[in-house]
């Protein structure tokens, strides 16, 4: 395919310059002035023939390193040991191109999560010649998509573990549904840092919302009370219905250390005496 | 800190700590949250006091691992001490020898995800861990 | 690190221990001697540990901390420890860490308050 020339214009000394290049010599430039894309060679089995700037500043070999090596060094040891990059060279002559996501290893050892794109390159004849390499560092995008996932996840998880400052000393976690592992680290690690912050000797822990109570979520609750315990606040927990109550007698769960109450009022009005609080009508006097 | 692997001594009683400081930095680089990485730490305290007083002194090795697009740490604490006779019961809770191995692998157990003991008598000691960061 | 990277301060009837952040184990040995030593030469009744700086908290350092507070109730006293992280306790209930008949306070602050002999509960 022939490059065709724009219509002559009164130019510039740099457009003549620019002008009088050769196509070959301008494909150079354009390789080898890409900031942003590792554009390198291979020969047909994989070892690396030719290296752009870009290439040595992403991955932090320089051309007279890492011609005439195998591009199996960019790969972690797991991928390598499974076969992926000659699973790659094989794809890419199969369909044409290869396309990947994937973890690539720099020369210190360090790694970047790249986007890489495989090319054949064939002689008119059909031959294979090579093959052509780009690479891209999406490390960036890559930490921004995690954080925004963080950040939804925080978000789902404060609606499924509300962790709530009821009265100053006093926080509260409604708990809906039930408690598996994940969900329980969640609340552990939202209660107990709320309990930090907050200096709040009384965590009301109700579980009215919650259904059914096997021997795992009951084990959990123990586990989360336990550690909220370490760290100087008592537990008072809260909404354990009659059918709850038969239920954790039956599976022989020790409650005898944890302060329980069948209703989140009734918890809250032990939390205040446990904080020589009380809650009187108005008007009254004080005796 | 980019390196993907390390090595670290655990000779002189001090390494014990060095160890909880290096693993503190690398689990928090690897993308670990607030309570994993003290997991780790202390896994890796459980694990490097045993080296140092029942293994006679050994070393740790660690490194970045990754699958199924999961990151994680593995922990290799290898000795060449007098080796563990019950390797089972040594991973039970509370189970102590007369030389007092303690509490130390049953505590790291719980803490990490995965754990394998490979121990000849009177040869040494090599207990891999693994931890991955939860999605 | 040394056994004065913990701080043992004598406050009336109350002895403040103060833990760093990352104690090698001479010095969470050493924590027990001194412990002792002061329980002897001023008999207080309390003692608290401030662990809020404490980051790793193994079954060594659990162990030799239980043996000090027992040691400290059979002196005659008594022994709260304060200022637990939460990444720490989460982890020390996971390994089975109970710390029984230890008291725990939020801040040295309560401690004091809940353990004042003046309103004892």
């Amino acid at each position: 395919m022939e490059s065709r020339r724009p219509a002559p214009q009164p130019v510039n000394e740099d457009v003549q310059v620019f002008n009088t290049l050769q196509q070959p010599e301008l494909l150079q430039l354009l390789v080898d002035s890409i900031k942003d894309y590792a554009i390198i060679m291979l020969d047909p089995h994989g070892t690396v023939i030719s290296w752009n700037p870009a290439a040595e500043r992403l991955k932090g070999w320089s051309a007279e390193e890492i011609i005439g090596q195998h591009f199996s060094r960019f790969y972690p040891p797991e991928d390598v040991e499974q076969g992926k990059t000659d699973m790659e060279l094989r794809m890419a002559a199969q369909d044409g191109r290869f396309e990947d996501e994937g973890w690539r290893v720099r020369k210190d050892g360090s790694r970047f999560w790249a986007n890489v794109i495989v090319t054949p390159l064939r002689h008119r004849d059909g031959r294979l010649l090579g093959f052509g390499k780009v690479t891209r560092d999406l490390t960036e995008r890559r930490n921004a998509e995690e954080k925004i996932k963080r950040q939804a996840q925080e978000i789902v998880e404060m609606a499924a573990v509300p962790v709530v400052q009821v009265w100053q000393g006093i926080v509260l976690v409604p708990l809906i549904g039930t408690l598996d592992s994940q969900r329980t680290q969640q609340l552990m690690e939202r209660l107990l840092n709320k309990v930090t912050e907050s200096s709040s000797p009384v965590a009301l822990v109700d579980i009215t919302g919650v259904p059914a109570i096997d021997t795992q979520t009951a084990q959990h609750l123990i586990e989360a009370i336990a550690a909220v315990r370490l760290l100087g606040s008592e537990v008072v927990l809260t909404g354990v219905r009659p059918s709850i109550a038969q239920t954790l007698v039956h599976l022989g769960i020790d409650l005898t250390n944890v302060t329980t109450r069948s209703s989140l009022s009734a918890g809250l009005r032990r939390a205040l005496e446990m904080l020589d609080l009380k809650i009187v009508p108005k008007g009254s006097v004080n005796v | 800190m980019n390196a993907a692997r390390g090595e670290v001594p655990i000779t002189v009683e001090g390494d014990i700590v060095a160890v909880r400081r290096l693993l503190r930095e690398v689990a928090q680089e690897v993308g670990f949250g607030t309570t994993d990485v003290t997991r780790v730490v202390t896994a890796a305290s459980e694990l490097a006091r045993n080296a140092y007083k029942y293994g006679g002194g050994g070393v740790m090795r660690w490194q970045v691992i990754e699958a199924n697009g999961r990151r994680g740490i593995e922990l290799k604490f290898i000795d060449q001490g007098p080796g563990i006779v019950d390797v089972s019961r040594a991973l039970e809770q509370g189970y102590t020898t007369g030389k007092g191995l303690g509490l130390g692998l049953p505590a790291a157990k719980r803490l990490m995800d995965e754990i394998d003991i490979q121990s000849i008598v009177g040869s040494g000691t090599t207990v891999t861990s693994r931890k991955w960061c939860s999605m | 690190m040394g056994e004065y990277a913990i701080s043992v301060v004598k406050v009336r009837d109350t002895l403040l221990v103060t833990v760093p952040a990352e104690p090698d184990d001479s010095t969470v040995s050493a924590l027990q001697e001194r412990v002792l030593g002061a329980m002897e030469r001023h008999d207080p009744k309390r003692v608290v540990l401030d662990i809020s700086a404490v980051e790793t908290l193994d079954s060594f350092f659990a162990r030799t901390v239980s043996e000090t507070a027992r040691m400290v109730t059979l002196m005659g006293g008594r022994t709260i420890i304060v200022g637990m992280r939460p990444a720490v306790a989460i982890t020390a209930t996971q390994i089975g860490v109970t710390l029984s008949g230890i008291e725990t306070a939020l801040t040295v602050e309560r401690a004091l308050e809940q353990t004042d002999p003046l309103t004892a509960r």
